[in-house]
């Protein structure tokens, strides 16, 4: 070791400016000693003196080094503790095949509906998997809790460990325990996730602390509360969000009303259902029923508190501020509003001619469905799209790619979304979505009934 | 020549969805080619049988195609045509044994999109077996293929005397090119190892450039490599002066080469940079037959070449094996080796005092294989010293142990005895393995080297294998 060590200094040095040891081996002969290697065909004039120190210190070096590595011998280690045996078995081979395909790339935002799927069915991650799982959740789920949430839960007692040996993944450790301690002391973070905890726990709790804490809360936080009351929403929580409608924070109304919209039988519905039913009409003309559309002639107060922006083209008379109005409105409006109101099923009001305001209209509804979760109104949208493909907005692939995440995945069974010739983009990739979770779903399921 | 024995190929099964992605050159290929894996991007598809390349003349067979034979079940030619932006439609062809391409678009990827999308078909099921074969087009192909693999083969000697000088004139540059090797070496120690930190690539790159003149490219790529080495962390001088000393005395052992054993003196040759033709090998050695688990692999880039070190282990004799594969970058490297699996196969050994290199004579079946049987920690140890001693210069040699991960105090693994050894700095942490072993014993395949582990592969309790490197 130390004699290695002079040696390596002496050649970091320079040995033109610094004396060397003679490297020796125990048990062999010194190379200078070492018979002389003849010559036959070697330039003698061009190679480095027998005696050059430098040429010394490397044939002793060569000799060091390859007794070195063949003499090594073993180190001493300690143990790490034992993780825990998990009671939930790890998926099987497919599933766990799907999983590495989300987490190299596929479907990126299919990963949290794996992972609820998952623990839904009993089941966890395999554990070859979780460095991978934990390093994508840490990297993208600053603002998403619940995705940390499901990951810490499909990653059981082996992503406890991983976490402990880890700091990068202390998150599946933090979330967890915390107490009332992270709520009093903790940070930003911490008081999101003891509230989204609470909330998913007894609903009512969390509503209680919200509404303890609101006027202590600066607008951020007040953000954060709104959005964690639109897990678990009730009618219940309605005068809370509706006092929020009129909170001095722009962000803060806009999220309330975000959430009212999506409470069935709030009060905000059945306004936005009153603004609707002026806008849409059925006429029932000549040649059969149409829509007609009598688009809002402009943004008032109450519209605005309901959580319709004025937006940037809808201030002025441009067509495109009456279309945006449309949609905004449509999005807001309980689904149920069109079901009685023309008292027909979704699918058949989705067949109704609007001429060139079919894209606006479909638009709005899809919005509307999604934002309800209402599942009838999804599916009617989806099928409408695979055989009729309709023209949408220009936001339509987005909207389009949310409708194929949450609508039921029994619609991308085989032979239900069939692709065929000349479909747009946006289709097509809503039907690769569709079909990516019916069998991500099914293996799961196979697996669960096989295991 | 008789007809050569009917090559069963290891691949009839219907291929993972992996697998075929992990022919393509790049990530874009993956993405276009999975858009492309839509039935309605395809006008017609077919698969066919292994057709023993000498009688798929196409037209000729019109009923079943070779089904008498036990074993061969599955396709082994897909064709397709596809339509592409140009009038007429992009055909592709897949000769599964290969695996072999070729489509008629102008893409200069390879595999190109169309391939790859059709192999992606074929692996969800969309293909169907076409008991007509191969369309005409397709079937000139193969025939031209499998017409052109044995013209390939014997590769007669050049006019013996031109050989001879040619050869002759070469060991005569490399032996001029490392004595100028041997004085920089000097030099660099004369004059100090610390100047080489402030020294940019360009120190070793011009020596490496020297040595390519000289006909002597493994010791110039071993040059190269050192670049890195004063930016690798503590030790640094240590682990150059190791270099330094191992490439002199590669240039000793040269200089001395009518004095040494002939298996040490291919050694030395291989190590400067002789290649040998993997006709020579196969013609030359003898074959070693085996049932080879495959247990690790690793793809390194240098120089715009990917090399593929396949790591292999014979059950019955024990014998490592390391098959390498090359492929200019962005093309796909052999995937005929999968780990995880046992090949029956003929392994011929590239000549040498430690016989490691191996090339695939014939592979005769290919299946899922058990979890090897792991070493432990002093096993490992005798036998790369045993080897060192055979050849100096070897520093990846493969290790298979049954050992537990541990951090404490640094990465590293220790087995049942309690012996441990570090975990390579290189190996990212090794999490995956970590992952897998919660603590546990478990069965790790992979490379040692002088910096410490690089573990490659691991089996879990259950036996199901992981590799632990993304490839």
């Amino acid at each position: 070791m130390s004699a290695w060590q002079d040696v390596v200094t002496a050649a970091l040095i320079g040995t033109e400016r610094t004396g060397f040891p003679r490297p020796s081996v125990a048990g062999l002969p010194a190379p200078a000693d070492a018979p002389d290697i003849p010559f036959p065909d070697y330039p003698v004039r061009d190679s480095p003196v027998r005696e050059d120190p430098a040429a010394l210190l490397l044939d002793g070096a060569a000799l060091q080094t390859v007794a070195r590595r063949g003499g090594r011998l073993p180190e001493r280690a300690e143990p790490l503790p034992v993780a825990e045996a998990d009671p939930a078995p790890a998926v099987g081979r497919a599933p766990a095949r799907r999983l590495d395909r989300l987490l190299t790339g596929e479907h990126p935002d299919l990963l949290a509906e794996w992972l609820a799927a998952a623990v839904a069915r009993g089941r966890r991650a395999p554990a070859a998997l979780l460095p991978a799982l934990l390093d994508r959740v840490r990297r993208v789920s600053t603002s998403d809790p619940e995705l940390r949430r499901l990951a810490a839960e499909a990653g059981g007692c082996r992503a406890r460990w991983l976490a402990g040996l880890n700091p990068d993944w202390k998150f599946v450790t933090a979330g967890s325990p915390a107490g009332e301690d992270a709520w009093r002391r903790g940070n930003a973070g911490q008081r999101r996730a003891y509230l989204s905890a609470l909330r998913a726990r007894d609903p009512g709790a969390g509503r209680d602390l919200v509404a303890a804490s609101w006027d202590a809360a600066g607008p951020a936080e007040r953000v954060v509360f709104v959005k964690a009351m639109a897990s678990g929403l009730s009618l219940a929580d309605e005068p809370q969000l509706e006092m929020a409608l009129d909170d001095p924070n722009a962000w803060v109304r806009k999220m309330a009303a975000e959430v009212l919209a999506g409470l069935p039988g709030s009060a905000l519905g059945r306004r936005m259902a009153e603004r609707a039913r002026g806008c849409l009409r059925l006429h029932q003309g000549m040649r059969g029923t149409r829509l007609v559309i009598i688009p809002p002639a402009q943004c008032d107060a109450a519209m605005r508190r309901d959580g319709i922006t004025p937006g940037l083209v809808a201030a002025s008379s441009h067509p495109g501020g009456q279309t945006y109005r449309v949609v905004e409105v449509l999005a807001r409006t309980p689904l149920a509003a069109w079901t009685e109101g023309f008292g027909r099923p979704a699918g058949q009001i989705l067949a109704i001619p609007s001429g060139s305001w079919a894209p606006v209209l479909l638009d709005g509804w899809s919005r509307a469905a999604i934002a309800q979760r209402d599942q009838n109104w999804m599916t009617a949208l989806i099928s409408r799209v695979l055989t009729d493909e309709p023209a949408g907005t220009p936001h339509w692939a987005e909207t389009l790619r949310q409708l194929a995440r949450q609508v039921d995945p029994g619609l991308g069974a085989p032979g239900i979304a069939v692709g065929r010739d000349g479909l747009s983009a946006p289709v097509q990739d809503a039907i690769r979505v569709l079909r990516f979770r019916y069998d991500m779903l099914k293996e799961l399921d196979d697996d669960d009934s096989a295991g | 020549m008789s007809v050569p024995p009917a090559r069963v190929s290891p691949v009839a099964e219907r291929w993972e969805r992996e697998r075929v992605l992990a022919l393509a050159p790049d990530a874009p290929s993956q993405r276009v080619a999975q858009a492309l894996a839509a039935a309605r991007a395809w006008a017609s598809t077919g698969a066919a049988q292994a057709s023993t390349g000498q009688a798929s003349t196409g037209q000729a067979s019109t009923g079943q195609a070779s089904t008498g034979q036990a074993g061969t079940a599955g396709p082994g030619v897909l064709w397709g045509e596809c339509r592409g932006s140009a009038a007429a439609p992009y055909r592709a062809v897949v000769d599964l044994s290969g695996p072999a391409y070729r489509c008629s678009c102008p893409s200069r990827k390879f595999p190109c999109k169309h391939v790859l999308a059709l192999l992606l078909l074929w692996a969800e099921g969309a293909v169907r077996d076409d008991p007509a074969g191969p369309p005409e087009w397709a079937a000139s192909w193969l025939a031209a293929r499998t017409g052109g693999a044995q013209a390939r083969e014997p590769g007669l000697p050049k006019d013996p005397k031109t050989a001879a000088r040619r050869a002759e004139q070469r060991e005569a540059r490399v032996a001029s090119g490392l004595a100028e090797l041997d004085r920089w070496l000097c030099d660099q120690v004369r004059q100090g190892l610390a100047a080489s930190q402030q020294a940019g690539y360009g120190h070793w790159d011009d020596m490496a450039a020297r040595m390519v003149d000289a006909q002597a490219p493994g010791v110039a790529e071993r040059l190269r490599a050192l670049a890195t080495v004063p930016h690798s962390g503590a030790g640094w001088d240590g682990r150059l002066l190791e270099e330094y000393a191992m490439l002199r005395l590669l240039a000793a052992a040269y200089r001395n080469r009518a004095g040494l054993p002939p298996p040490l003196l291919e050694t030395v040759r291989s190590r400067i940079g002789f290649s040998l033709r993997q006709a020579d090998v196969l013609a030359n050695g003898q074959p070693v037959r085996d049932h080879w688990q495959v247990l690790a692999r690793r793809d390194i880039e240098q120089d715009r070449i990917r090399t593929r070190r396949t790591w292999l282990r014979g059950r019955k004799t024990g014998r490592p094996a390391l098959v390498l594969s090359f492929a200019a970058a962005g093309l796909p490297l052999d995937e005929s080796l999968r780990v995880g699996t046992d090949a029956d196969a003929d392994l011929v050994f590239y000549p040498g005092a430690v016989p490691l290199r191996a090339v695939v004579q014939d592979t005769r079946d290919s299946a899922r294989g058990d979890p090897p049987e792991g070493g432990t920690i002093t096993g490992l140890l005798a036998g790369y010293a045993s080897a060192l001693a055979g050849d100096p210069w070897l520093d990846t040699w493969p290790a298979v142990l049954d050992v537990t991960p541990t951090r404490s105090p640094a990465a590293a693994v220790f087995d049942a005895d309690g012996d441990a050894l570090p975990l390579h700095p290189g190996a990212g942490g090794s999490w995956p393995l970590f992952a897998l072993s919660g603590g546990h014993p478990v069965t790790v395949a992979g490379e040692w080297t002088p910096r410490g582990l690089w573990p490659l592969t691991a089996w879990d309790e259950a036996g199901r294998v992981f590799g632990l490197v993304p490839l």
